[in-house]
């Protein structure tokens, strides 16, 4: 531009709608609700933490629990409500198949060793994210289905019932918060993964992003399977 | 320090319900304004223990074909040697004591309700003071705990004008339970037992019952919960070890990443 060499200059970069608003709203409503129920949640958990958990700290960390279990179970609820068909169009995306093996296969060289790893062609959602939205929707049904009957089915269920599902609630937590430590560091520290936060907070990627990570999603998935086999042979 | 335990001689209770108004005295336990007396067709008062009620007399029809009569059960906190209320309490307001005693610390309580659940027996009660909020708080019968660390005797016992209660050390009452047991057999009530010397590590609550524990509506083998053994001892361990492992294997997987990133930024 002008002139100017073209380093010194900026790189211009296309963006490509990714998420709608209330999309993205509903998530940052999901990550205000959910990191106070792991924290008041943890207070039961860790002895570290017994403190917090005794008297009458302990019945407001009850109360807080409550409250944003109420968002916590609205969220995914006005989803389905309001965007019925963008919520079938992201559960559609979570479908598995072979390239999914190929991206678990050269995972870690890529995300953790930083190798450029020949990656097979990526959905809408790579495997991680399939994988990260499963565990999430497995844990929210989980979470809901155990933290209702807690809260409400006291003296209703039988004492074996409820024993049960004091013990899933903790399974579910262990599961839900592994994987959200993964998904916290991959959005807001992992140096190449610049693109997921941009998205969640502009509704946004950029499209050469998308090329290079999501080709089936961006090229579809025809004509990212030749790229990706052109570039196999090309190395 | 040797267990504790309290015997009590169902052979000898009348029901006078003595035990029920001194635990309430002494603990400082509501009565009729909590819960009104309705007539239900028995001298039984009231139905069930209650977060204001610790022990009752519980009034068993039995007809044994030859004649009708009475059983009478004293319920109550059994005082497990394997309190599974104290393995799963997280606010340690539930403790054993070194004498065996569970002793609960109201203040402490926060009310999760966990105790109500895992007993085996039923006992911890919950006062529900908000459903929505989760307001709530637990309790049972500590065997007057404040009496008993200063060497005085539970109320109930201390009241009991039919001598049917006794405190003391746990052998001693064992064995005093099965010499009564011995003299009710040799007597005619064959069915007599001594209920409690083994089950969930040991009762320090013993009944010696003039017919076979089912016939008071006591379960005649009582467990401890093995959802409080996965619970505890499997499923939070590994947890933390998860949750532990999930955030070193990130912070190194993070330095490994800034190193092999920028090192190809130098290239």
């Amino acid at each position: 531009m002008n002139g100017q060499p073209k380093e010194s200059g900026y790189v211009q970069i296309r963006w490509i709608p990714k998420y709608t608003f209330i999309e993205r709203f509903l998530h940052w409503v999901h990550t205000v609700s959910f990191i106070p129920l792991v924290a008041t949640g943890l207070v039961l958990f860790l002895p570290s933490l017994q403190a917090l958990a005794q008297g009458e700290a302990g019945i407001w960390m009850r109360l807080v629990h409550r409250l944003a279990a109420v968002l916590f179970i609205a969220e995914p609820v006005l989803y389905g409500i309001v965007q019925p068909l963008r919520l079938w169009l992201n559960i559609k995306e979570f479908g598995i198949d072979r390239d999914d093996l190929g991206w678990i296969k050269n995972a870690f060289g890529y995300y953790v060793l930083g190798k450029h790893a020949d990656m097979p062609p990526q959905g809408r959602y790579n495997t991680g994210e399939k994988m990260n939205g499963i565990v999430m929707i497995v844990s929210w049904v989980l979470f809901v289905v155990t933290g209702l009957i807690m809260w409400f089915g006291k003296g209703i269920v039988s004492a074996e019932v409820f024993r049960w599902m004091v013990v899933l609630h903790d399974v579910t937590m262990i599961a839900a918060v592994c994987m959200f430590l993964v998904h916290l560091y991959l959005a807001v520290a992992h140096p190449l993964m610049w693109a997921a936060l941009v998205s969640m907070r502009f509704g946004v990627t950029s499209a050469s992003y998308a090329a290079e990570h999501h080709a089936k999603w961006y090229y579809g998935p025809k004509r990212a399977r030749e790229l990706y086999e052109a570039q196999k042979k090309h190395g | 320090m040797k267990r504790k335990a309290m015997l009590i001689d169902e052979s000898k209770c009348t029901a006078c319900r003595g035990c029920q108004v001194a635990c309430k005295q002494w603990n400082d336990l509501e009565g009729w304004s909590y819960s009104k007396t309705v007539n239900h067709g028995s001298y039984e008062n009231p139905l069930s223990l209650s977060p204001q009620t610790w022990t009752r007399i519980k009034f068993t029809e039995y007809d044994d074909a030859n004649n009708f009569r009475w059983l009478f059960l004293k319920e109550g906190c059994m005082h497990c040697g394997d309190p599974a209320c104290v393995a799963v309490c997280p606010t340690k307001a539930l403790k054993q004591k070194p004498d065996g005693r569970v002793t609960l610390e109201r203040d402490l309580c926060n009310g999760c309700g966990y105790c109500s659940q895992f007993c085996p027996f039923g006992v911890p009660q919950l006062e529900i003071y908000g459903l929505f909020s989760g307001d709530a708080k637990s309790s049972k019968c500590t065997f007057c705990q404040d009496r008993t660390d200063n060497g005085l005797l539970p109320s109930c016992v201390k009241t009991c004008p039919a001598k049917a209660l006794f405190w003391g050390d746990r052998d001693e009452m064992i064995a005093s339970g099965k010499k009564r047991v011995d003299m009710l057999n040799k007597r005619g009530f064959v069915n007599a037992n001594l209920y409690g010397e083994n089950l969930v590590g040991g009762l320090g609550r013993l009944y010696v019952l003039i017919e076979k524990p089912e016939a008071y509506g006591l379960p005649a083998d009582p467990q401890y919960p093995v959802l409080t053994t996965v619970w505890q001892n499997i499923v939070r361990p590994l947890g933390k070890v998860a949750l532990g492992a999930a955030i070193i294997g990130i912070a190194a997987a993070w330095v490994i990443i800034r190193r092999n990133i920028k090192m190809e930024e130098v290239e």
